[in-house]
């Protein structure tokens, strides 16, 4: 047995005529955190879609722990950009959505979620409606919510693209511990190279027409990364590689 | 704050009665003409027990009009916006019910469904219906696509999204509706009552009255068919805060919590 957690082995994707992912291959460690970048429309989304089911691929298929799983949604946590937390649901009844909406959200659940809530510094919220929230306390919940589903695999789309700079780095520091703790798998889809190289341990570079992958990019910075990562040499480096990779392609 | 919030209205109504009343004594207008707000109190006084049977009567046409419409028209919404067939047949005829006029087809649906409750439920119903279902149709497509997308990626089947994510999304634009309604069904139920009635109520009470230049008694009547609009209104609007609790607090009611 591999610790191969998640395998996505020949995966295309067309809409029509137009190809959106060339055929695509890649294999995920046990609680290995990639992150993806590339312009728009270089087919980023459209394989996370593929993951969590939502897009069935043309060809090619979605393994995880040996399962395939292409096509069939539910056995992936999915973050999106916007938080989409419910309006009339409150922080507990947002982090326990998943529960509610594939059964029944026990009181057991409810407790786990207010401790979650607790754990990551909203405990004093659980009863809030999202819109009481600030932008970072409500992406905070989108990502309990995704915690919360009970899956090994996260993926997670742009989900700090809409907060200011500061925030963001707070929140990617947050995202890190609480990578740590839990020991997920991590899929994470970004625009900005700085994010991308920060959290991973593997950077995927993406291009356009037609979507696909252009260079990965081992990343063996030392964990816990802290605010002083950004400024070492080593992640300059790393950065430099990713963004010549990614400017190389837009003169082409 | 919450004292003075409560008595604006209030002062707002007295401050009309009391210059509607000072016009009327300074102008010297004959009562037949416009009664004062005291002679119209009286009026409503003097005959209140038999008022008070009417005011049931017309009361209780809004009230079963308004439901029935409410409903159908929650639920042709509902149809509308899953069926793209329904939507497009059903949009076209939902318009033309509203541009015909409801006094012209008043007789005919008398000719049709008698002098009993049936043509004023029908009259009162196609008031209230409209703007329930644009409302709800308008809070069903201005659901976040993104929403359903999360929803579908947990795995959650058609059933489960539509009672825990869409219906929830159509609360606020229908209590919208029917506050709307609320105050019109009474209208509905005041002409159904004029083309068509063998039960007595306000609506051809003031018929009656209008006749024999009772204008006061037209003016009691017309008074507590305004007290009654504004009843409706008010409870929808208790209603509404209530079934939507989010829109107006940040956080959960104590005994709401789980």
């Amino acid at each position: 047995m591999t610790d191969t957690k998640l395998t996505i082995d020949g995966v295309e994707v067309r809409f029509g005529e137009a190809l959106a992912l060339a055929e695509t291959g890649l294999e995920v460690k046990n609680g290995e955190f990639i992150t993806f970048v590339g312009p728009s429309g270089c087919g980023k989304t459209t394989l996370m879609n593929v993951v969590a089911g939502l897009q069935r691929p043309t060809s090619g298929r979605v393994l995880m722990d040996g399962q395939d799983i292409s096509g069939r949604p539910g056995h992936v946590g999915y973050m999106f950009q916007k938080d989409l937390l419910v309006p009339w649901r409150t922080v507990t009844g947002n982090i326990v959505l998943g529960a509610a909406l594939t059964g029944r959200a026990t009181n057991a659940d409810r407790a786990d979620a207010r401790e979650l809530a607790r754990r990551y510094g909203l405990g004093d919220f659980v009863d809030h409606y999202p819109h009481a929230l600030s932008g970072g306390m409500r992406q905070r919940v989108a990502l309990m919510r995704t915690l919360a589903f009970h899956k090994d695999v996260l993926l997670l789309d742009e989900p700090f693209g809409a907060l200011d700079a500061q925030t963001r780095l707070e929140m990617q520091q947050w995202l890190l511990q609480v990578w740590a703790d839990s020991g997920r798998t991590v899929l994470f889809i970004t625009h900005d190279v700085d994010e991308a190289v920060f959290l991973a341990d593997r950077v995927v570079v993406m291009s356009p027409r037609p979507g696909r992958i252009q260079a990965i990019h081992d990343v063996g910075l030392p964990r816990p990364r802290t605010v002083d990562t950004l400024l070492t040499p080593d992640f300059m480096e790393l950065k430099s590689q990713v963004l010549a990779g990614l400017y190389h392609h837009m003169e082409g | 704050m919450k004292a003075v919030r409560l008595a604006t209205p209030l002062f707002a109504v007295l401050l009309v009665a009391a210059v509607w009343q000072l016009a009327v004594s300074v102008f010297k207008v004959p009562a037949y003409v416009l009664p004062s707000p005291s002679q119209t109190w009286s009026a409503l006084g003097d005959d209140w027990t038999n008022i008070r049977s009417l005011a049931a009567q017309t009361l209780y046409e809004s009230a079963i009009g308004f439901l029935v419409g409410a409903g159908i028209g929650f639920a042709l919404a509902v149809a509308m916006a899953h069926v793209k067939i329904a939507h497009r047949v059903l949009y076209p005829i939902l318009i033309a019910t509203q541009a015909v006029p409801i006094v012209a087809i008043a007789a005919p649906l008398v000719i049709i469904l008698g002098y009993g409750l049936a043509p004023k439920l029908v009259i009162v119903g196609l008031i209230v219906f409209f703007p329930v279902v644009v409302n709800v149709l308008d809070g069903l497509s201005g659901i976040d696509a993104g929403m359903v997308n999360l929803a579908r990626s947990m795995g959650a089947g058609p059933v489960k999204i539509f009672l825990l994510i869409r219906l929830p999304a159509t609360l606020s634009p229908l209590f919208s509706a029917l506050k709307l309604g609320a105050a019109y069904a009474v209208t509905g139920a005041v002409i159904g009552e004029w083309t068509a009635s063998i039960t007595p109520g306000l609506g051809k009470d003031l018929l009656l009255k209008n006749s024999r230049l009772d204008t006061a008694g037209v003016y009691a009547d017309v008074l507590l068919l305004t007290a009654i609009g504004i009843g409706g209104f008010l409870l929808m609007t208790i209603l509404e805060r209530v079934a939507t609790p989010w829109r107006t607090r940040s956080t959960a009611r104590r005994w709401f919590r789980r």
